[in-house]
């Protein structure tokens, strides 16, 4: 039970939680104040952290400039999805959204002179070299640390990913206080009664989806610096639905119901590691792995049903019709 | 009188269902058509092609000189063709005030760029939205309603709602979906003055879809029959109501 004790650990959980923000807020914007349901948002992780990645290492780009054509590569992966797909009713937009996101994975799989394959970005300069892309990274992060005084490289993390994640944060919420950001929220409501009041609906929902999948880009760049390898493993759909539980958690259609979302998720998820105490011990090790999903499915299920808004959500917002 | 909108041989499918078959008609500037017929007679069809939400296989759609039968719905209502539904499509989940301030064209803040670029044209045009909409409110007499989620409005505030949205965006002609439908005696007079008003004051055309037959009697100019996808008789009300055809057309279902 040391590590529950332990400040590194929680600096750990923490970080995730502020990367899981971040993605969750792509979500947010699309769903909760447009109503696209994406179910694919895992897919724009996924191309920022392998453009920076590979751009880095095979291009040998400064990680400055590979990391915002990253994002950028990720909000064109958001165009490119939904330039063709968008005039799709919700649900068969959701479904196009998940094949999207596995489609990304399987290239990202099978292309291994590109990708570095099933083995991920350490085989990205090829068999027999162990490839870096965050080199530069460290070096920042070491100056952060100095420059802050902070005691660890994981709480430098931290503060660093939670900067990043509040400057989008309020990003987010200024630009949805603006008259821009109604119209989105009445395409939610009833997309055929905003095309009669004169809104393109196709060119916000472009827009609203673009903006997601750059938030999921920086993401990725931070997923990929913080655990310095990964491979098409990591971007799975499992990633994107933990974003969605993090939605539900929250609240939909809150800007800052996603970090509350977001750390209450972490700590479920982090606390649940520790049971391994009666009646938990009387299974096995594996058993008990499995035995932790179910327990942070369950509850997730009775936070859901007993704040069906979520923590911060509004609950007539809920029952309007 | 001048044509506002000229219908010409509209030919709308579904699968095999000719649901439009060759509707011809016009509407005259500053009049008040009202558009009936029989369940299935294409009426709402005919509708969304006029608005946009539908795309006709054939035919031309001429509003004010210039064809908008290949535009989308959104391009439509910027022409000046403004629609409502059936049941008045509010946005629940939006106050009322923000119902009406969604109503208005080329607001350089309701595009990313303007909100960067052009504040102050984009706080100028927000401040007029702000100011016609209270006058809108007044008008309607939902002021006292306008921090309240527009899903909390009854169903005849929300038809109330809809005039006042659709009077926002300064339309020349304005579509009703039978406005007339599941309303109260009382909102109904209130409706028709301001249908009335609405023509007399601002010089809105009106082309209406409506069972309500003693509604379109009393308030409409012209009358567009419609049966089977085409357009059996134009007339005025009183012609309407004389003619064989129209009365086979309606009594002929119902036997």
């Amino acid at each position: 039970m040391s590590v529950l004790t332990s400040g590194g650990f929680w600096a750990f959980v923490c970080v995730v939680a502020g990367i899981y923000t971040i993605l969750a807020l792509g979500i947010q914007l699309q769903f909760g104040f447009t109503g696209l349901l994406n179910f694919g948002q895992v897919a724009f992780m996924a191309i920022g952290a392998y453009t920076m990645a590979i751009l880095v290492v095979k291009e040998g780009w400064s990680m400055w400039l590979a990391a915002p054509l990253g994002i950028v590569a990720a909000g064109v992966g958001g165009l490119v999805l939904g330039l063709p797909t968008l005039r799709l009713r919700a649900d068969y937009f959701a479904i196009v959204t998940i094949a999207f996101s596995e489609i990304i994975r399987y290239v990202a799989t099978n292309e291994d002179a590109l990708t570095g394959g099933s083995q991920g970005t350490i085989a990205l300069g090829g068999i027999g070299t162990a490839a870096q892309y965050n080199g530069q990274w460290s070096s920042f992060q070491h100056r952060v640390q100095h420059a802050l005084g902070l005691s660890s490289s994981d709480t430098t993390m931290l503060v660093i990913v939670w900067a990043v994640a509040l400057v989008l944060l309020t990003l987010t919420w200024l630009a949805l206080r603006t008259p821009w950001g109604r119209v989105p929220r009445a395409i939610r409501d009833d997309e055929d009664a905003a095309a009669s009041l004169g809104k393109n609906v196709f060119a916000y929902k472009l827009q609203a989806l673009t903006l997601g999948a750059v938030l999921a880009g920086v993401a990725g760049l931070f997923y990929a610096w913080q655990f310095s390898f990964f491979s098409p493993g990591d971007f799975e759909p499992l990633l994107t639905f933990f974003a969605w539980m993090i939605l539900l958690l929250g609240g939909v259609g809150r800007v800052w119901a996603v970090p509350v979302g977001a750390l209450v998720f972490g700590l479920i998820f982090a606390g649940t590691r520790f049971l391994n105490f009666a009646p938990f011990s009387w299974f096995a090790s594996d058993e008990r792995a499995y035995l932790r999903l179910m327990i942070i499915g369950l509850i997730i299920l009775l936070l859901v049903v007993l704040r069906p808004q979520g923590l911060l959500g509004n609950k007539r917002e809920m029952v309007l019709e | 009188m001048t044509t506002l909108l000229d219908v010409e041989g509209v030919v709308r499918t579904f699968g095999g269902v000719r649901a439009v078959d060759g509707a011809s008609f016009d509407v005259e500037r500053h009049s008040i058509t009202a558009l009936i017929g029989p369940n299935g007679a294409g009426k709402s069809t005919l509708f969304g092609t006029i608005a946009g939400s539908l795309k006709p296989d054939a035919g031309r759609i001429v509003f004010d000189g210039r064809r908008i039968d290949r535009r989308p719905a959104h391009r439509v209502a910027r022409a000046g063709v403004v629609r409502t539904y059936q049941s008045a499509r509010v946005l629940t989940r939006m106050t009322v005030l923000e119902n009406l301030m969604l109503a208005s064209f080329g607001h350089p803040g309701e595009r990313l760029s303007g909100v960067a670029f052009r504040p102050r044209a984009s706080r100028a045009h927000e401040r007029d939205v702000l100011l016609r909409a209270h006058e809108l409110l007044a008008l309607v007499g939902l002021e006292t309603h306008e921090r309240d989620y527009a899903g909390t409005l009854s169903g005849g505030q929300r038809k109330l709602l809809d005039l006042a949205r659709v009077l926002m965006l300064r339309p020349s002609l304005v579509l009703l979906d039978e406005p007339m439908a599941g309303v109260s005696p009382t909102l109904r007079v209130q409706l028709l003055e301001h249908i009335v008003g609405m023509r007399r004051d601002r010089g809105i055309t009106f082309l209406i879809v409506e069972h309500d037959l003693d509604f379109v009697m009393q308030a409409s100019d012209r009358v567009v029959v419609m049966n089977e996808g085409r357009v059996l008789v134009t007339g005025t009300p009183g012609e309407v109501r004389r003619n064989e055809q129209v009365v086979d057309a309606y009594l002929g279902k119902a036997h």
